[in-house]
Parts: structure tokens; sequence; C-alpha cells
């Protein structure tokens, strides 16, 4: 008996999955073709050191550097660390404002 | 066609706004890990450094092993009083207003007036401080460095 015959059927998700990009993929290509997603970032990291958020995320890093040592703290404890409270702070007009821009980008990206 | 679709647009917005906040919070730890790791924040290197020496200093003292080439432990002054071989007088920075202990006075001048004193100097700068104080310290100061 060879073995090919013996090999267990390929699942039927990796069929239909691996050729067709998600609307998701589609969207974040146009989103760097275009540009727009270099604006978006730059227009958010703009504003999250205006209000003062960026200060923020570096004094909780800062406090926990000292607290550890400098030499026991990898980047990964960083980003756990400012995680939540990272994405728990953004001010409400700044959210306001990326989405509203977001999905102007959409609707014109005719979607 | 609204309904639908608009809520498939605030989803879709809503997830955007979520990879790139969480691509800034990354770059933001980057940042600061870097910092971290080449010690370029002043301040933590300062504290750090004060932290080694007052523990290195204190274990110097309380060693009673510890000895310097003239003896000081057990010398006796004119007054008829011994002292420790690194002074532990404590009294303020005029500089930063820190407590400082005198023995480690010098060492700590150097980093608080943001520059390496030479050797010569080291010496000048404590003993023209300390000629303000008790005048026995000159000598005990002069004579304890090891």
């Amino acid at each position: 008996m060879k073995h090919s015959v013996n090999r267990p059927p390929t699942p039927d998700g990796a069929e239909d999955q691996g050729n067709e990009p998600t609307l998701q993929e589609i969207i974040n290509i146009k989103l760097i073709e275009s540009g727009e997603k270099e604006r978006l970032m730059e227009l958010l990291r703009e504003r999250l050191i205006e209000c003062g958020w960026k200060d923020e995320m570096k004094a909780l890093c800062r406090s926990y550097v000292k607290k550890k040592g400098r030499n026991n703290v990898t980047l990964d404890d960083l980003v756990h660390l400012i995680t939540p409270k990272g994405r728990a702070s953004v001010p409400d007009f700044v959210k306001a404002e990326l989405l509203q821009r977001i999905r102007s980008f959409l609707m014109s990206a005719a979607l | 066609m609204s309904g639908p679709n608009e809520d498939n647009n605030t989803q879709l917005s809503s997830h955007i706004f979520g990879d790139l906040l969480d691509s800034i919070i990354v770059d933001v730890a980057s940042e600061c890990h870097r910092i971290a790791k080449l010690g370029l924040d002043r301040n933590l290197e300062e504290e750090e450094e004060e932290m080694r020496l007052s523990a290195q200093a204190r274990a110097r003292v309380a060693d009673p092993s510890n000895s310097s080439e003239t003896n000081t432990k057990y010398v006796v002054d004119i007054f008829g009083q011994t002292h420790p071989s690194v002074a532990t007088e404590i009294f303020e920075c005029m500089n930063c207003g820190r407590s400082i202990a005198a023995g480690r006075f010098a060492p700590h001048l150097e980093k608080c007036m943001g520059k390496v004193i030479p050797i010569s100097s080291y010496h000048i700068s404590i003993c023209l401080y300390l000629s303000i104080m008790i005048d026995s310290y000159y000598d005990r100061e002069f004579c304890a460095i090891p």
C-alpha cells in the first residue's frame, strides 16, 4: 500500500481561504497603496502626542523599568503593560476624528 | 443599501482604528525599551548609580577589616576622638539639595555637576566645602580615600 493512498484528505477550509483575499485584506491593500494608511498613522500619532497620551504611556514604562531594573525588561513586557491602558485611554474626540476619516475613505473607495 | 453596509463600515472602521492604535502602542513600547536598554534615561541612571555607591560605601564602613593605609579607625585625634574611615556625616549638597554622606560627597559632586572632575580638583572641591566644617575632617577625607 502506498503512503499517498493513506494520506488524510486535505481539509476543506484551506482550498477556499487560500486564494481569495478577505474584505479586510482588500481594504488594507487599498489603504496602503493610496498612502492613506500612512497619513492616518501620522494623524493618530500627532493627536496622541498632543493630548498627552504618549507621555502617559512613557511614564508607565519608566516606572515599570525602574521597578524591575532596566536589564530585566523585555519589549514584550512593555507592550503587554501599556496595551490595555493604551487602548482604553484614547480620548473620545481623537477616536471620533480618526473613525470619521476612515469611514470617508471606505465610502470613497466605493465599498 | 444603508443598513447592513453601514454596520459593516462601522465595524471595519473600528477594526482599522484598532490596528493603527496597536501599531503605535508597539512603537511607543519599542522607544521606551530602547531608552531603557541603552541607559539613555539620565535620571534613572543617576539614581541607580547613587544607590549602588551608597550600598558600597555602607558596606565599606560596616566592614571592620577595612582599613586605610594609616589605619585611621583606631587613631585618636587631638581632641581625643576617633572617626570612621569613611566620613558618615550627612549634609546637603549645595547643587541638588540631596542629603549626601561626606565620604561620598566628591563622587556625588562629579555627577551632580554634570562633568568628570580630574583627580586633583576632586580633592580641592571636597576640601573647599569641608573647610567650612570641622577642620579635622580635612585630614580624615584626604587620608581616607582608598
